[in-house]
């Protein structure tokens, strides 16, 4: 079974922590990073636009009225601002070329070598192409839900609130992105 | 209730939404639950390989140094640059003028300054050459060698004081006909390294042109050119025959037998060209038939120190080339 982040405490919803932005940051940072990372696949723009999530929230950071934790918030801007790369048009072009040449930004490379032998590497690595594939090729809502999910591991009440989707809504494309991955793991077994 | 899983209860159950999923199922059922481990656990490869490389590329934030600031001198860091200066100072100093390292550095620098002697090339002393003159006021003027001849019959001259003779004569000086002359494009004869300047003989006395007593040209005395005497241009060579006498050996040296050919058994001849100058020393060796193996060195060295009765013409002492033979022979 997954487990939930200890990083992150659930119902956190103190204003108060926005005071300390600088250790905001730190803790939150890895965190959108990582989905900036696994969503648009460019550690250049993933970097710009975890920078300018943290810049969005400390300039709204008075409007953040705590009906959500400080986290959620965050995840939030942040989805909203690969909603919003996602569909400028400047970038469209970048990310052809950079589709063309996956392997810059192939997570296979990234495989924790536990002393597993060259085959189950190679196999681990077949899987691990296999969902990058199937999540690449998902539309951009059902590929944040499943990010969220499977790698933030978030339950789907914290994913409803942070895509601003119902939960019902949700797991229709939690269960659109599974059954993509599904198959292309089949394909490979 | 023993249906198998379906894909969108997988995905449930995956979600965290366990409602509509039997449970006691996937333990019975060992399909459904290898499928779903199987499931899972790439789920969780592909979450470690993200979070790794998330991790690994990401630029991490690290805690700025407060290295910026306005500082004022400090009394304590110049205080301790200048002792630690003078120290270096000192220590330097106490280096230098202890005898011990003087001595070993004087054992150190060892100048040497190789004998250059052996590769530059010899400079016949100033043999041969002649000069002459017309007695006149001006410097002889600028104008082209007379052919070399080995007699000389008449002295060039830069003025002509019969222009209608009984008997004509080219002008000649006395060289080795064979030796390059300096060539000057110019229609009467005079010293080629003058200036140009109004036809005439020169200062000098005998009847050439130059500075130089004799029948020559140049500065020198005889009939030749250059300086010098004797005639010939400049330390030009002559060659034995026609007038000129070979020159005859007074004093010689066997050559040694070096050490490699010995071992070798090694015997044969070596002919060497040198130049007797006009002393009867000899002088510009070079090997025209070498041996090898240190013999040609030998020969050179014995052939050094072997005295000639230098060749002559018309009586008087010439440099003279020869081709000496040395032969080397074990018995």
């Amino acid at each position: 079974m997954l487990v939930s982040n200890p990083t992150l405490p659930a119902g956190e919803t103190s204003s108060g922590e926005l005071q300390d932005f600088d250790s905001l940051v730190r803790l939150y940072r890895p965190r959108i990073f990582r989905f900036m990372l696994a969503s648009l696949r460019d550690r250049e723009s993933a970097e710009n636009l975890t920078q300018e999530c943290f810049l969005k929230a400390f300039q709204a950071r008075d409007q953040f009225r705590g009906a959500a934790a400080v986290g959620t918030w965050l995840m939030q801007i942040a989805t909203n601002l690969v909603r919003t790369h996602e569909g400028s048009k400047r970038l469209k072009f970048w990310r052809r070329t950079l589709g063309t040449c996956l392997d810059l930004a192939y997570v296979g490379h990234w495989i924790p070598d536990l002393q597993r032998s060259p085959e189950a590497m190679v196999l681990a690595r077949e899987q691990v192409e296999a969902i990058w594939t199937a999540v690449a090729s998902v539309s951009e809502r059902q590929r944040t839900v499943f990010l969220l999910r499977f790698v933030e591991d978030m339950d789907l009440l914290e994913i409803a609130a942070v895509t601003g989707m119902k939960e019902g809504t949700v797991k229709t494309h939690l269960f659109r992105a599974v059954q993509a991955v599904r198959a292309k793991l089949e394909a490979i077994r | 209730m023993n249906r198998h899983l379906s894909l969108q209860q997988i995905a449930e159950y995956l979600s965290g939404d366990t409602a509509s999923v039997d449970l006691r199922h996937i333990e019975e059922c060992e399909m459904c639950r290898g499928d779903l481990v199987r499931f899972e656990s790439s789920l969780v490869l592909f979450r470690t390989c993200v979070h790794a490389w998330s991790v690994e590329m990401s630029a991490k934030p690290f805690a700025r140094l407060d290295s910026w600031g306005l500082y004022q001198p400090q009394k304590k860091s110049w205080i301790l640059s200048l002792a630690f200066q003078s120290l270096a100072v000192a220590i330097l100093f106490a280096m230098a003028s202890s005898p011990t390292v003087r001595q070993v550095a004087r054992q150190a620098i060892e100048v040497y300054a190789p004998d250059l002697a052996a590769y530059q090339p010899e400079t016949l002393t100033r043999q041969g050459g002649g000069g002459g003159g017309g007695r006149s006021v001006l410097p002889a003027s600028k104008g082209k060698l007379p052919r070399a001849a080995l007699k000389q019959f008449t002295p060039p001259t830069a003025v002509l004081s019969n222009s209608n003779p009984k008997l004509t004569m080219e002008p000649t000086i006395l060289a080795p006909p064979d030796i390059p002359l300096p060539q000057v494009a110019s229609n009467n004869y005079g010293d080629p390294l003058n200036r140009l300047g109004a036809y005439s003989n020169g200062p000098g006395s005998g009847g050439g042109i130059g500075i130089g007593a004799g029948n020559g040209v140049g500065p020198g005395t005889g009939p030749g050119a250059g300086p010098g005497s004797y005639g010939g241009i400049d330390g030009s060579v002559f060659r034995p025959g026609r007038g000129v006498s070979a020159p005859t050996l007074l004093y010689k040296v066997e050559p040694e037998y070096s050490e490699e050919a010995r071992k070798a058994k090694y015997q044969g001849t070596v002919v060497l060209k040198v130049i007797v100058d006009s002393t009867g020393r000899v002088v510009n060796p070079s090997i025209v038939r070498s041996l090898g193996l240190g013999l040609d060195e030998k020969a050179v060295e014995a052939v050094r120190k072997w005295r000639f009765r230098p060749g002559y013409k018309d009586g008087k002492p010439v440099p003279v080339t020869a081709e000496i033979e040395v032969s080397f022979r074990l018995l």
